[in-house]
């Protein structure tokens, strides 16, 4: 809400040198998250942040999962590249080391779906287990589907989110490849991530997880369930013109079809958790399509990228965002865009700049994700009517 | 220090997966010590390092590893077969 950010200068070492430069890394300590001589060793980074944001999500929901229910209980997760650390370190072993000195739990430890697993067995979870892959905006997808699979009767209550681990050499290089990410502050480098801001060079990359336990409302409110907010709206679409370049038309109609899934107006909505990347392309895409679907309304609803202070989870972000826009509910808070110190006439709406703003009224909240690949994937949560 | 091939497996399973090592008997099962097939081939990767040998991708139908000295007996084996050196000395004598 201060506007902070945990955007720091890093590095990481690899075989052919070291690389310098920003991330918002997760201080994250296994010993705190698991048991003594519970086996972490075919846990990657990204399964580890998993398997502690969906314990805590689990714990606080306190659902008791018993032979009753674990069928109709699932796991729903996304993330973008998922076990980026142990994939590169196999390559590094395959290409540079021994090849006949692979570890033995590799193919394991890398699949995709290796998160959504161990949280499933973890907790005894045997209902659909799902794992989505569409880079920046998988977990938004994965919480969006497993609300889909309680409404459609498929299960009573689903672990949904995602998770990101990729601030590894082979991580930073790609992404410093593809010249999208933000140059640094010299001054102050964690105000690097600068959305909506004309000075934005571009993103930071993050990493971390975020889950949630959705569950079918009814029962949640037969067992006095502590009830964050309820999930309403969910709508997907795609711009399939270009791998990386959004369109107005694609990103307005994800988030109109969430409104008419949610069943109101666009003047409903009283704060967005924008996916504000602070590139050149998605900042005024976005502010577009927000106009396009808000249309006079749009410069009185306040849009923030939290962006500029978690930087960019990419899988994970859609989920984290999620939960941050949920949480604005709950605190009635909305949280700024940080460092947005010099407007863009192209991006000219209310992106809370600085800092974030109490004691407003904030009942029904849109996070949008939009993706590499083209899928866009936008979430609507209202505060429950109990 | 010189350590058998016993007390070598016994220290990697009671390291790598938290056992009290007086646990860890010859006759121990790797099913009483909650131990699994993918630990025993993670157990299997370590050891290959430790005693600088390979275990064959086909151990051969008729090998079964059901204990701590099952491994031993398989380590110890294969150790003859890729390090002759011992053999060779009990010829020169």
């Amino acid at each position: 809400m201060a506007g902070q950010s945990g955007i720091h200068l890093v590095s990481a070492d690899g075989p052919a040198g070291q690389h310098f430069g920003l991330a918002a890394p997760v201080l994250f300590d296994p010993e705190q998250h698991f048991a003594p001589g519970q086996k972490t060793d075919s846990l990657d980074r990204v399964s580890q942040f998993s398997l502690a944001a969906a314990g805590a999500a689990l714990r606080d929901s306190a659902i008791p999962v018993n032979t009753d229910n674990a069928g109709r209980f699932g796991v729903s997760l996304g993330t973008g590249m998922g076990a980026n650390k142990s994939l590169e370190d196999a390559y590094i072993q395959l290409l540079l080391r021994d090849p006949n000195r692979m570890k033995p739990l590799t193919i394991l430890t890398v699949m995709n779906n290796a998160s959504a697993a161990h949280i499933a067995m973890q907790h005894g979870l045997s209902g659909p287990n799902l794992t989505y892959s569409c880079a920046c905006a998988s977990s938004a997808m994965a919480v969006g589907e497993a609300w889909r699979q309680i409404r459609h009767g498929y299960a009573d209550a689903m672990v949904a989110g995602g998770a990101e681990a990729m601030l590894t050499f082979g991580g930073f290089k790609t992404w410093e490849a593809m010249r999208v990410l933000a140059i640094a502050d010299r001054n102050d480098p964690s105000a690097s991530c600068r959305p909506f801001s004309k000075n934005r060079s571009g993103l930071v990359l993050g990493e971390g997880a975020a889950m949630v336990v959705l569950e079918e409302r009814e029962a949640a409110l037969r067992r006095g369930a502590r009830i964050y907010a309820e999930l309403v709206g969910y709508g997907s679409s795609n711009d399939p013109a270009h791998i990386t370049k959004p369109t107005v038309d694609g990103q307005a109609r994800a988030m109109r079809l969430a409104l008419a899934d949610a069943g109101m107006n666009a003047d409903g909505v009283d704060y967005v958790n924008a996916h504000g990347t602070a590139t050149a392309l998605n900042d005024v895409t976005e502010t577009r399509a927000i106009k396009q679907v808000f249309g006079g309304c749009a410069y009185r609803l306040p849009v923030s990228s939290t962006k500029s202070m978690l930087g960019h989870l990419l899988g994970g972000a859609g989920a984290m965002e999620f939960v941050i826009a949920v949480l604005a509910i709950c605190h009635r808070a909305i949280p700024p865009t940080a460092h947005l110190d010099v407007p863009d006439p192209e991006c000219d709406l209310d992106y809370v700049p600085g800092v974030g703003r109490h004691d407003q009224d904030v009942r029904c909240v849109m996070s949008n994700s939009f993706a590499f690949g083209g899928t866009n994937a936008v979430l609507i949560a209202r505060q429950a009517d109990t | 220090m010189m350590k058998n091939t016993l007390e070598t497996v016994r220290e990697i399973l009671a390291k790598k997966y938290s056992l009290p090592i007086e646990s860890v008997t010859p006759e121990a099962t790797l099913e009483s010590l909650k131990l699994d097939s993918l630990d025993l081939i993670e157990t299997l990767f370590e050891v290959e390092d430790e005693f600088h040998i390979r275990v064959p991708q086909d151990r051969g139908e008729d090998v079964t590893i059901a204990t701590v000295q099952d491994i031993v007996t398989v380590v110890n084996k294969l150790i003859l077969q890729q390090h002759p050196a011992p053999l060779a000395g009990a010829q020169r004598l």
